[in-house]
């Protein structure tokens, strides 16, 4: 019984821990394209979401959906990059922190003028249910199609980083834009592309994770981006591994502390892992370098 | 953190330049010979805090939109006793900091006759003291906590909702007669709400009543691990001390772990209306067939209830029209009971003839069950009706009960009956 209880809270939070990975990876993308932490990226997802539902409602298919939000998300990007970020002064960091929650206040302002504070229940393409076949585990469909997102975009994004000459390049003009110019890189370019990616995979990751909450709110990336936040700190900002193995470890460490220790104290124990990485190793668990700023 | 942080000051920052444009402009209620707060020849002002905006907006936001619209109805049919009632509704995003400062701003800046149903046990908390200390009327709070009924402590202060004890209790009593050989559990909010509902639970239940007791937090979403605990204690009855949102995940999680007990929601959690349209559609009548609940005013749909037909004629024309749902009646109710004391508050009300006119038992609603107020009770309503959906529609059965002195027992005496609905008026 005990065991059970162990195996199930653990199980669950694998699975939530995988959604709120992607998120986090979202998070490590644009660190590692632009230097920057972006606090909108949660009201970005949020807004693309929104546009995931409108289409998914208007045709009845979700896949159609998907792309919506991928799109919306990068188009979301690109306005928010070239619009508002890339005219922050880079002198000091908290600028573009500051610019940044601008963008969060404004996109929830007018995604609640638009819809309403109302929850909207999202459609999903495979059952929530636990699969039979795991008997007292609590896996389902849904949760194995989570796994396999987390996976295509880890494998995707090391690909990208890795081996191809976009990532060279966007890994370049983030490092050092002025260097990355001069050497031929067209630096702006690559900042913008950097933004329409991430937000396309934060957008991913919202659609993964809003129909295993309350449902479609201009609030329902809040949390998430806190929890997100905290992995991509937790695994190291810059290492796409540790922002996996950090999500897993915060969604087994928040289904643990909810089951055993009362939903209450589950928030609080990801701050207080969040606080411990900090004082203890600051760059992540994961990370090798030396933490490089822009 | 931060993320939330900064946004608590964006909003503070608002708040202060919109404490700073009030002060600006002309006006804001005195210059008559009597001098009381808020009240002029032809006008009387009051204010409320609610959230309009943030994560409880959803299902609450439109309870200040149907007080303000009953109170256009009333105003356009000659006010009370000659003066119109104007109604100042602030949002406070659900959270006490802002509770704060709305409501000093309505008291200091605007200088209100009195507070409306405040909405929120966390919230009308912070504001409690603050409102008995400078002696402003704190009228029919909303929220089911005993705090408001403290005529000592607290004698400005008036509740409204039936208090979560007994909603507990006479859902218990219901539980322990209709299924008495089941396991009886709970799901409940980790503050107040939570405690009061299981001490009134175990009052009856008795003090091992309850086979597994789970806590939820309005901060987490997720709420896997609650509700498993409560399938592996084999729960037949699943008491709810929930807000709406929670139910909706409470039931929600429970139908994909396959665990079907029979829910017992407080008025709190439990209207239909609100759970199918902010939160569950198309899966609600699915997911809360034979779903029971409880609630003190009329239903909407109760059968020639002619305060149902009058609500929703002032639904039509001052509220944008739409069927008349349980947050509609909640607030319009509210307004008809203010205009109730109000009209016996006397020709020149003061902030001490509305109090003693509430207290005098001047003010009766149109609740299901009686109010509580006198000198030495400030509770709202004494009890509720239990009702439960079947195939989408949430309808009354048996009879209402009120809850006094740790005892359950059928009250006879029935609804209030509907004369006008324009207190003091023929």
């Amino acid at each position: 019984m005990e065991l059970e209880r162990f195996l199930f809270l653990t199980v669950d939070g694998l699975a939530r821990g995988a959604v709120l990975a992607v998120f986090a990876l979202s998070l490590v993308l644009i660190w590692r394209a632009a230097r920057i932490i972006n606090f909108s990226q949660g009201a970005i997802a949020m807004a693309a979401t929104y546009l995931a539902f409108v289409v998914t409602s208007a045709t009845g298919n979700y896949w159609l959906g998907l792309v919506a939000a991928l799109l919306g998300g990068a188009a979301i990007g690109f306005v928010v990059e070239r619009g508002v970020m890339r005219y922050v002064s880079s002198v000091n960091p908290l600028n573009s922190v500051i610019a940044a929650l601008g963008v969060l206040l404004v996109i929830q302002a007018i995604i609640g003028m638009l819809f309403g504070n109302g929850y909207h229940p999202m459609q999903v393409p495979f059952s929530q249910s636990p699969l039979p076949w795991l008997a007292g585990l609590s896996i389902s469909a849904y949760d194995l199609f989570v796994f396999a997102c987390v996976g295509f975009v880890v494998i995707g994004l090391a690909v990208l980083f890795g081996k191809t000459n976009v990532g060279l390049r966007m890994r370049a003009a983030a490092f050092s834009p002025e260097l990355a110019r001069l050497l031929g890189v067209r630096s702006n370019r690559m900042i913008t592309l950097g933004w329409m990616l991430a937000s396309a995979l934060s957008a991913l990751a919202a659609l993964l994770v809003v129909p295993t909450e309350l449902g479609l709110n201009p609030h329902s990336t809040d949390a998430v981006f806190v929890y997100a936040f905290t992995i991509a700190v937790v695994g190291g900002l810059d290492s796409a591994p540790g922002a996996v193995v950090g999500g897993l470890v915060v969604g087994v460490l928040l289904s643990w502390v909810s089951g055993y220790l009362g939903a209450t104290l589950s928030p609080v124990a990801v701050l207080v892992l969040l606080l411990a990485v900090l004082l203890i190793k600051p760059g992540g668990i994961f990370s090798v370098t030396k933490e490089r700023t822009a | 953190m931060t993320l939330k942080r900064n946004r608590a000051f964006a909003v503070v920052g608002a708040a202060s330049v919109l404490a700073l444009a009030a002060c600006s402009s002309p006006g804001g209620g005195g210059g008559d010979a009597q001098d009381v707060p808020g009240v002029t020849e032809d006008k009387i002002v009051i204010g409320t805090h609610q959230p309009l905006t943030g994560p409880a907006a959803a299902g609450f936001s439109s309870i200040s939109a149907a007080t303000s619209a009953y109170f256009d109805y009333i105003n356009d049919n000659g006010g009370i006793n000659g003066r119109e009632i104007e109604f100042i509704v602030k949002d406070d995003g659900y959270n006490p900091a802002n509770t704060q400062t709305v409501v000093r701003d309505l008291v200091l800046q605007e200088e209100v006759f009195a507070i409306l149903g405040g909405l929120g046990t966390p919230t009308h908390s912070a504001v409690i003291d603050f409102l008995n200390e400078n002696e402003v009327p704190d009228l029919f709070v909303s929220g089911g906590s005993p705090m408001w009924d403290q005529p000592e402590k607290y004698p400005w202060t008036f509740g409204y909702n039936s208090e979560y004890i007994a909603e507990a209790a006479i859902l218990a009593h219901y539980a322990q007669t209709e299924m008495p050989d089941g396991t009886y559990c709970m799901f409940g909010q980790d503050d107040d709400f939570g405690d009061d509902f299981e001490k009134g639970a175990l009052e009856i239940l008795g003090a091992d009543g309850l086979a597994a007791s789970e806590r939820y937090s309005v901060a987490n979403q997720d709420v896997t691990a609650q509700i498993s605990a409560l399938k592996a204690a084999n729960c037949d009855v699943v008491f709810l001390a929930s807000i709406n949102g929670f139910t909706a995940l409470a039931v929600g999680t429970a139908a994909q772990l396959g665990f079907f007990p029979q829910w017992m929601a407080t008025s709190a959690g439990g209207d239909y209306g609100t759970l199918e349209k902010d939160y569950l559609q198309e899966n609600a009548p699915l997911l809360l067939e034979n779903f029971i609940s409880t609630f003190y005013l009329s239903l909407e749909t109760n059968q020639d209830d002619p305060w149902i037909e009058h609500f929703q004629m002032v639904q039509d024309e001052y509220n944008g029209g739409g069927e008349i749902g349980g947050n509609d009646i909640f607030g319009m109710n509210m307004a008809y009971m203010f205009a109730e004391a109000l009209a016996a508050a006397g020709d020149n009300p003061t902030r001490e003839s509305i109090v003693e006119a509430i207290e005098s038992g001047a003010v009766k609603g149109s609740g299901l069950v009686p109010l509580g107020y006198s000198p030495e009770d400030h509770t709202g309503n004494t009890g509720v009706q239990l009702s439960q959906v079947k195939s989408g529609v949430q309808a009354y059965f048996g009879a209402p009960y009120v809850y006094e002195n740790g005892e359950v027992t059928e009250y006879t005496g029935g609804q209030v009956p509907f004369e006008n609905g324009i207190p003091g008026s023929n």
